[in-house]
């Protein structure tokens, strides 16, 4: 039985959110493979004497996001889109640190002039490998760099 | 959240007819009203956590819902019976596991069955059977002589020998020890519920109602407080820790008292709670954009146990 799973009912978590986050997680790493077979409600409720409705309802939340699927005989199994059902949760994830990133560093004292100074940077650091040092706002000197870095970046791909 | 519903095992769904349903109950001892105007529904196939204080009526609402008190006013339909008028039907499709233990200690567990039978329309061994060999229970000897969690664990195997289809347990885990009352929880988790059958149970143990029920009440002075999907609660009932940069006049606190969704606000110099119900990304939002600069926001998720006692303070404050 599945020993990555670990869930704690007395968390504020709601259980059948902690249950759809540890397996995602479990795809994300590997831990579960695309065709790999789900333990049933019944097991896990047992496993984890937790009401088999949550189990329930985090699997039907798994198949909402295209996760994983119930087939007639066979039982839950791991379906094999996993990157890209998971791609719009990741990228809603990620703007959401876009948002509570820029309310900290507002909360810091942080201009907006600064902040988008920065983020110019990090953008070009990036994308166009100029290597501006932490501190440095200004980036437009770094344009003929960017050709010698864009290759060590490939490089480290 | 989720509309689909993936072909599980069958374990109830919210669309059939509940299976408890009370209508401004009133109950009274004397003058004095234990259960006092009190509305609950209870959705099939679900794990129900009955919880109250002590002296809420949790025990006189039971043994209202099994015709063994008569109301002073009030509907209460179990399994979609009259349990006034038909309590007879209400009984012999309902399993009743009370707090006391009230088996006979010098029977077997055959002997016992055997009387059990007796009192039963549609009795089947074969259910007992099993349950007492999940549990591991002899046979053999008299029940006087048994542990408290064995008798627990015996009068959940007899009450489930006419294979109802609503359970109702008034603090089935009283007296056991940690281990015991895990096993005891984890079959009716994983062998019960897992059937599709409905089990409600009243308890003082938050932490195991809150492991095991799907759905829970709250009740006090004979009235419900709250009663929702447990995790539903979690999700909309959540503290929002506002940090300000300079303290906040009186009015703004006021004003955040007024806002939608919020429940209560207690207010520490720069630092204010609020006790939210709804959307708490959305009320944040609202709040940061109101003119008064803040330092931090933090939104801390609820256990049962704050909930609970977020609750039984917060007066008029609950839904």
């Amino acid at each position: 039985m599945p020993n990555w799973l670990d869930v704690n009912p007395r968390s504020g978590v709601p259980l059948y959110v902690q249950l759809v986050q540890q397996i995602t997680h479990a795809m994300e790493i590997g831990i579960l493979q695309t065709g790999e077979q789900l333990p049933t409600v019944r097991q896990l409720a047992s496993e984890l004497t937790i009401a088999p409705n949550t189990i329930v309802k985090a699997y039907d939340e798994l198949a909402h996001l295209g996760l994983i699927e119930s087939r007639q005989g066979v039982g839950t199994i791991v379906t094999a889109n996993l990157n890209g059902a998971l791609r719009p949760h990741q990228l809603e994830t990620i703007f959401e640190r876009l948002d509570a990133l820029v309310r900290d560093a507002a909360n810091l004292g942080v201009s907006e002039q600064e902040l988008r100074a920065r983020f110019e940077a990090a953008l070009a650091r990036f994308y166009r490998g100029v290597q501006g040092r932490e501190g440095e706002g200004d980036t437009h000197d770094g344009a003929t760099r960017a050709t010698v870095d864009r290759q060590q970046f490939s490089r480290k791909e | 959240m989720s509309d689909m519903s993936a072909a599980q095992e069958s374990v109830g769904n919210s669309r059939q007819p509940a299976a408890i349903e009370l209508r401004n109950l009133v109950v009274k001892y004397g003058e004095r009203p234990a259960v006092n105007g009190l509305n609950l529904t209870v959705p099939t196939g679900t794990i129900f956590g009955f919880l109250g204080p002590n002296g809420a009526g949790k025990t006189t609402t039971i043994k209202t819902m099994l015709g063994l008190r008569q109301p002073q006013a009030g509907n209460v339909r179990v399994l979609g019976y009259d349990a006034v008028a038909e309590s007879m039907e209400v009984r012999a499709r309902v399993g009743y596991v009370s707090e006391v233990n009230s088996l006979y200690d010098f029977l077997t567990i055959p002997q016992l069955s055997a009387f059990c039978r007796s009192a039963s329309r549609q009795w089947n061994q074969g259910i007992v059977d099993r349950y007492v060999g999940v549990f591991g229970l002899p046979t053999k000897i008299k029940v006087g002589r048994f542990s408290k969690g064995m008798q627990s664990q015996l009068a959940l195997s007899l009450a489930l020998g006419s294979n109802p289809d609503l359970l109702i347990l008034d603090e089935p885990t009283a007296g056991l020890d940690p281990l015991a009352r895990h096993e005891f929880l984890n079959k009716l988790v994983a062998e019960i519920a897992a059937e599709g059958k409905t089990v409600f149970f009243s308890s003082h143990i938050l932490s195991e109602v809150e492991a095991v029920a799907d759905w829970v009440a709250i009740i006090r002075d004979g009235a419900l407080v709250v009663c929702d999907e447990l995790d539903h609660l979690k999700q909309t009932q959540k503290t929002l820790k506002l940090t300000y940069a300079n303290l906040p006049p009186a009015a703004e606190v006021q004003a955040l008292r007024d806002l939608p969704g919020v429940m209560s606000v207690a207010q520490e110099g720069r630092s204010v709670r609020l006790l939210t119900h709804g959307d708490v990304e959305a009320l944040s939002q609202t709040i940061q954009a109101r003119p008064y600069a803040l330092r931090g926001v933090e939104i801390v998720d609820l256990d049962l146990e704050d909930l609970f006692l977020e609750y039984m303070k917060g007066g008029d404050n609950g839904r």
